[in-house]
């Protein structure tokens, strides 16, 4: 049991965090104070297991590995940082605190599971609060985001559950770890319930011919929860569609692997191609982690242990990347909710670190040199090139190329010798801001200029040595 | 085994029949439809507490629930058809869904009932194995389940706050404009 002790943490500050701001109204951010001290005590204890051998634990319902580990890291990076973008906001509302950490616990659930079942109740604990946050501002935009993300949602946990029951007709097994040594249940129904579960993860996951709620629901919802949809939810996804391919399917890639690819290969080259003429920020950034989790499936795709190693790397800067993003547009923002390119003209002048910062953010999301960004593409561009698939290898170059364009225009912007924009001008910095920036930036060059000891965790982490290359 | 199949057809009929009426009452009582057979599909089973839980949650509780919403929110309103602002969209669609459909149907149908590799336990859904496999096994994700309906909860709380408690509804732009949420109003 003392495997999940950061879930409790994290499940028992969002109901003491709940009580709190319910018993004292007034006191100012003691709700975000609670969750986030849960949050920071959660990835200590999960650091501190890092040495545990890989084992199933709940009757095999969740396993502990250093990958569940290292996912929990992730997400509650991605918790943290969007909880102080939210610092200080009273117009979020007081629930915004517990809400994000029960989506966070949903994500966390989603990196142990072992079980189609928790994989659903990971999931929803991770939807749920994130289609009430997204309307949370009372905005026309917020309510129309949040409809928008809690039908399309609840069609594609129906597709979800539907496949499931049939993967379980054919193997008589909720628990996907055992399936390879289910020899006899290569059949037809097997295949439909896993084309049915690969439909609702990869809506979750914002993969081409299933993306169409996202420019919407990003622009529409308020910054801090786009950026947990950003970086948390694309975490959550991404883990465990690599966890169910590389463990439950492991044997019969020839069957997925070519799918996953094309969808990769189509999720990098249109998203990065719609975001090129977006004006809304959020929107250009929703087209772009489209794009971005094209990206990630081409580690999925390439059915190796360099490409599990490749995706599971690509997460963190594209996340740090993210996370300086984000930030700027809230400082932007201020109290309004959107941030046009216009915004941004001649902020270089005006406000040079923070003109910075974007620049930095933006050029790790393009994967120019010296940033995360750039070393994560180049693994999985390897990773694509020793699994002999150039076409994967090619779809990358095309979608950077492409990507390069949208990332750019924002860019150009802030160089123009115009006055600076109302927003910008009364911008004032806030200490959970700057933290959330310094951060970022400070990681992201990290990660770009000495890899190294995250090349080292992630092998650890994502070192499914059973999988074959090609 | 013809039962099932006539089961089937009535349920699929009054699913067809919640899309396709006119009157947002009339689905619900579809819906009811629905929520019966799968009830009497529980019963062949032999699977009674899950038949009546059906029953009571489904067609007792949440159909109320809905047909209280559909009395309070149309009352006295005419329905129009919006457009479709996409041509086409509707055949599409309907062409699509019937050809995964009538694929899955095909797969699972033709799948040999041997080969099935799960078999009912002769317990299966009744009072007694249902909660020990909830507090068995399972105990983790039934918290898990709990934490989602408080989620619930609260949204239904966030979402209808009423004016002047907490976030106001209107609020100044850096502009001094102010943007209302009313009715009809396009947004830029």
């Amino acid at each position: 049991m003392g495997y999940l002790i950061p879930e409790v943490l994290l499940a028992g500050g969002a109901l003491l965090a709940l009580l709190a701001v319910a018993m004292l109204p007034n006191a100012k951010n003691l709700g975000s104070w609670i969750v986030l001290l849960a949050m920071l005590a959660a990835g200590v204890d999960a650091a501190s297991m890092w040495g545990v051998t890989a084992k199933l634990i709940m009757s095999d319902t969740m396993a502990i590995d250093k990958y569940s580990i290292l996912v929990t890291e992730f997400v509650l990076l991605a918790g943290a940082s969007s909880l102080l973008l939210a610092w200080n906001a009273d117009r979020f509302g007081a629930e915004l605190p517990p809400l994000m950490a029960i989506s966070v616990l949903g994500m966390m659930t989603l990196g142990t599971a072992a079980n189609l079942m928790v994989v659903f109740v990971g999931i929803e604990l991770l939807s749920l609060p994130l289609y009430i946050l997204a309307a949370s501002t009372r905005t026309r935009a917020g309510g129309e985001a949040a409809l928008k993300y809690l039908l399309l949602g609840a069609f594609s946990s129906g597709i979800l559950l539907f496949g499931m029951a049939l993967l379980y007709g054919a193997t008589s097994s909720l628990t996907f770890v055992v399936y390879p040594a289910i020899t006899a249940a290569n059949t037809w129904l097997l295949w439909s319930g896993l084309g049915l579960v690969l439909v609702g993860i990869a809506f979750k996951l914002a993969i081409v011919p299933f993306h169409m709620w996202v420019p919407d629901v990003y622009e529409g919802s308020p910054t801090p929860v786009t950026h947990l949809m950003a970086f948390g939810t694309k975490v959550g996804a991404a883990i465990i569609l690599l966890r169910l391919l590389a463990f439950g399917f492991y044997g019969q890639d020839g069957s997925w692997g070519t799918l996953i690819g094309y969808l990769a290969v189509l999720t990098m080259i249109v998203g990065n191609l719609l975001a090129v003429p977006q004006l809304n920020l959020k929107r250009l950034l929703g087209y772009s982690g489209i794009g971005h989790a094209g990206f990630l499936l081409v580690g999925i795709a390439t059915h190796s242990v360099d490409g599990a190693n490749a995706m599971m790397f690509y997460l963190l800067p594209y996340g740090l990347a993210a996370m300086a993003v984000f930030g700027v547009l809230r400082l932007i923002e201020g109290q309004g909710d959107e941030v046009t390119l216009s915004d941004l003209r001649g902020m270089a002048y005006r406000r040079p670190w923070l003109a910075a910062v974007l620049i930095v953010g933006m050029l790790s999301f393009a994967g120019i040199p010296l940033t995360g960004g750039f070393v994560g593409k180049f693994f999985l561009l390897q990773a694509a090139l020793f699994a002999s698939q150039p076409g994967l290898a090619v779809g990358i170059v095309v979608g950077t190329l492409v990507g390069l364009f949208a990332y750019l225009r924002p860019l150009q912007m802030l160089f123009q010798r115009t006055e600076v924009s109302a927003k910008v001008q009364h911008l004032r910095w806030s200490v959970a801001g700057a933290v959330v920036l310094g951060v970022a930036v400070v990681g992201t060059i990290g990660i770009g200029v000495y890899p190294a000891p995250l090349v080292h965790i992630v092998s650890q982490s994502a070192n499914f040595y059973w999988l074959t290359g090609g | 085994m013809v039962g099932i199949f006539i089961i089937g057809i009535i349920m699929l009929a009054a699913a067809v029949a919640v899309i396709v009426v006119r009157q947002p009452v009339h689905s619900a009582l579809a819906l009811v439809g629905v929520t019966l057979g799968l009830a009497m599909i529980y019963l062949i089973l032999q699977a009674e507490f899950l038949a009546v839980a059906q029953v009571i949650v489904y067609a007792g509780a949440i159909m109320v629930l809905f047909l209280f919403v559909v009395t309070l929110l149309t009352a006295g309103k005419e329905e129009t058809e919006t457009k479709d602002l996409l041509s086409g969209q509707r055949w599409a669609s309907v062409i699509t869904g019937l050809v995964v459909g009538v694929g899955l149907a095909v797969v699972i149908a033709t799948h040999h009932p041997t080969k099935l590799a799960t078999s009912l336990s002769s317990s299966f859904g009744g009072l007694h194995p249902i909660g020990q496999e909830l507090w068995g096994p399972y105990f983790l994700l039934l918290a898990g389940v709990a934490l989602m309906l408080l989620t619930g909860a609260i949204g239904v709380l966030v979402l209808n706050r009423t004016e002047g408690t907490k976030a106001p509804r209107s609020r100044p732009l850096p502009h001094g404009v102010s943007v209302s949420d009313g009715e009809g109003e396009s947004r830029p």
